[in-house]
């Protein structure tokens, strides 16, 4: 009972006081936020997502009889409102070129595109030419960029009709055949309708010059992903853990300090107890705060850690080597004024080393040589288990990095334990 | 008469100083002994060995009979220690320090509840007892500093220096509640280098100076060790050195110190050594500007054991 006694008065004041509560909780939960809207909103497991741009389109170029009925203006039309571009741009015509203009001006639309009347003459015409505008918002810079790429593929793509017909053009010639404009419209029309198809295969992947194909594995959605901002709120919340771990177990240091330790030791409390206790209240407060930034990060990022065994299994572990970290830390000091170092420096090196990985942009469990290296602290080790959820992982297969981590925690409390016996003795 | 406190031929080294000499005292149940002595004297490195935080290099202590060596959690359970400095949790309430001090007791539920109401009563601390301890005055901290040590109602209560640092009403009721505690019957260990605390309160006096016990006795048996001796306290206008030699040197003068421009003396009788001393201070172009003649008491018999003043 005394155990829980002491490991309660612990709780109690760590949970009143305001530095647990902002460094524990808030930091890691601000840090995480910083790169979720760097990202913009990237953890929900779809990955990255761009903005989708409002453009203003005005077509002036009209369908003639003699091409046909086809009109350029209207495929580029109909190919910025495909749903290929649905996530990018949402388009919307406008009356004419002013109203398209003083949209962008009132800052409703961030491009308008306006395509001229002679576009489709300048497409299959030889040597006529006709300048599609865009006129965007300069305040804007990804938006009108991304607008810029569709037209520019578009336009290529009639670059491309008019290569054709002055190539087939040539080659007819060269063997004395007459082509007159109707053979060049029909040549540029056949390319079009080419290039069209071409462009509806890629939407549906069925092109034979180009297949995108993605890595076997579980679907997206189904936890198989890892999102950066997933991994990086796994990191935070480690990289935290430890630092909670031994500012908690500084209270052996504090209590020293202030008297009330040697108080503990005059009443008839075994020094194990008050040893067990501390290292109590270390672990349930690591594990209050992860259990906290685990949900939190769910509701708020999105973020699936996986089934709850796997998720326990590995935050035992990361609990227990945190807390044996932080007696070990704390019985190889003489004072909470080396405290402050260790907290700026020791956990800090420590916990970037465990994150060096993340960091690096190879993954926790990949193999690398740099993933092996963040294995050398306890931090690598919980980073690697936690990044095994992200990927879907069930409790068998985080088993091993779990009880590494245990026996890290039990191999540092009980070198710890040992030291601090020795000094009170 | 059991004796509560036994403590034979007790020493204790902290590297090259010897902090605790050969010091052997008894401590009858019931009664009040003070160890009295400066800074340094050796009292808080006893009354650590006595509370089990510290372990003696040689020699035994017995509390209730049971060694402090051999069975620390008996006698942990026996006694109440008041540690010099104040020992609580500050950003914790009063009532949330006695509560949790209580359970390191092994009080529980009703009978912990029923014990720190009382004991917030006994140390004048109800009306605070949800206010945290930070905000409280030094005096108030003093009181809930011993209050912890008496939730269990311990059979010997240890006090180290309680009085430090706190203004003249707290340190009065500080010394009114141990008497209280010691009329209910609880053994009492009093450390202090006040000699008035000791004269007041004690049943017995232990003289500690240089870690060794130089006197034990009751408040009357160590004044006559002093025997007739009048102690003179004088004032003077040059530092107090410039006249210590030459009144050492008159007759009937047996001792002389001086601190804080005060020389004390301890002479075969006042009334004699008087005119000496005037005339030999105006021969080294001193003037005396204050005469206060004592009874023997405690300080005499510190000065005249050991030399030096208790305040030195």
């Amino acid at each position: 009972m005394k155990l829980f006694a002491i490991a309660l008065k612990d709780i109690l004041r760590s949970i009143r006081n305001s530095f647990f509560l902002f460094f524990g909780l808030g930091v890691p939960l601000l840090a995480t936020a910083i790169f979720y809207f760097a990202f913009g909103g990237a953890g929900s497991g779809d990955g990255f997502e761009l903005p989708v741009t409002p453009v203003q389109v005005v077509n002036l170029d009209q369908a003639g009889a003699e091409y046909g009925g086809f009109s350029a203006g209207q495929l580029l039309v109909a190919f910025l409102r495909s749903d290929a571009l649905a996530g990018l741009v949402q388009v919307t015509e406008a009356a004419d070129a002013a109203a398209a203009r003083a949209a962008v001006d009132r800052q409703e639309a961030g491009v308008a595109v306006i395509i001229p009347a002679g576009l489709t003459a300048a497409a299959f015409g030889p040597g006529q030419g006709a300048a599609i505008e865009l006129y965007q918002d300069p305040t804007l810079t990804l938006g009108p960029s991304i607008v810029k790429a569709i037209v520019g593929q578009f336009a290529d793509g009639f670059a491309g009709s008019k290569i054709a017909v002055a190539a087939a053009a040539g080659e007819l010639e060269a063997r004395g055949l007459p082509v007159d404009d109707g053979l060049r419209r029909q040549i540029a029309l056949a390319y079009a309708e080419w290039a069209q198809a071409l462009g509806a295969g890629q939407e549906e992947n069925t092109n034979t010059l180009l297949q995108v194909r993605a890595p076997a594995g579980p679907a997206a959605g189904s936890g198989g992903t890892m999102p950066i901002v997933a991994l990086i709120m796994a990191g935070m919340m480690v990289f935290y853990a430890f630092y909670t771990a031994v500012a908690s177990s500084m209270s052996i240091l504090q209590e020293h300090e202030t008297g009330t330790l040697a108080r503990l030791f005059s009443t008839p409390t075994p020094q194990g107890t008050i040893l067990g206790a501390k290292f109590l209240a270390a672990g349930v407060l690591v594990a209050l705060q992860m259990t906290v930034l685990l949900a939190l990060a769910w509701v708020i990022f999105g973020i699936d850690w996986g089934g709850f065994g796997a998720i326990a299994l590995v935050t035992l572990g990361t609990v227990a080597a945190a807390t044996g970290l932080g007696i070990l830390i704390n019985a190889l000091l003489k004072n909470t004024r080396q405290g402050s170092i260790v907290y700026g420096g020791v956990l800090t090196v420590m916990g970037m080393g465990g994150m060096v990985s993340v960091f690096t942009g190879k993954m926790p469990g990949s193999g690398s040589a740099v993933d092996l290296a963040s294995l050398v602290t306890p931090q690598g080790w919980a980073v690697r288990g936690y990044s095994f959820l992200l990927q879907g992982r069930g409790p068998l297969e985080v088993l091993p990095t779990a009880a590494v981590l245990l026996g890290m925690g039990i191999v540092f409390f009980a070198v710890g334990a040992w030291r601090f016996r020795r000094r009170f003795a | 008469m059991d004796k509560a406190i036994q403590v034979r031929d007790l020493h204790k080294r902290f590297g090259d100083t010897h902090a605790v000499q050969g010091v052997t005292f008894d401590v009858q149940q019931g009664e009040i002994l003070s160890l009295l002595g400066p800074n340094g004297a050796g009292k808080t490195t006893t009354i650590s060995i006595l509370s089990c935080l510290l372990q003696p290099d040689q020699g035994e202590a017995l509390i209730m009979g049971r060694s402090v060596v051999r069975e620390p959690l008996a006698v942990k359970a026996a006694i109440g220690v008041v540690p010099q400095e104040l020992a609580l949790y500050e950003d914790l309430s009063a009532r949330e320090n006695l509560d949790f001090w209580g359970k390191m007791y092994g009080l529980r539920g009703a009978e912990l509840r029923a014990r720190v109401d009382e004991t917030l009563h006994v140390v004048g601390l109800a009306d605070r007892q949800r206010g945290a301890v930070r905000k409280f005055s030094g005096g108030m901290k003093r009181r809930l500093n011993i209050a912890v040590a008496l939730l269990h109602r311990p059979q010997v209560l240890i006090l180290d220096e309680p009085t430090v640092g706190i203004d003249p009403q707290s340190r009065r009721s500080i010394l009114d509640s141990v008497k209280d505690f010691n009329h209910a019957g609880t053994t009492v260990l009093y450390t202090t280098h006040y000699m008035e605390e000791a004269q007041e309160l004690s049943d017995h006096i232990a003289i500690l100076d240089q870690g060794k016990l130089i006197a034990l006795g009751t408040h009357a048996e160590l004044v006559r060790i002093v025997g007739e001796l009048d102690r003179l306290e004088l004032a003077v206008n040059v530092p107090a050195e410039t006249v210590l030699a030459p009144w050492r040197a008159l007759a009937g003068v047996r001792q002389a110190t001086a601190a804080d421009g005060v020389v004390t003396l301890l002479v075969d009788d006042s009334n004699q050594a008087l005119p000496g001393l005037f005339e030999t201070a105006a021969q080294v172009g001193a003037r005396i500007t204050a005469v206060d003649i004592q009874e023997p008491n405690l300080e005499a018999v510190f000065l005249h054991l050991t030399g030096r003043a208790l305040r030195d």
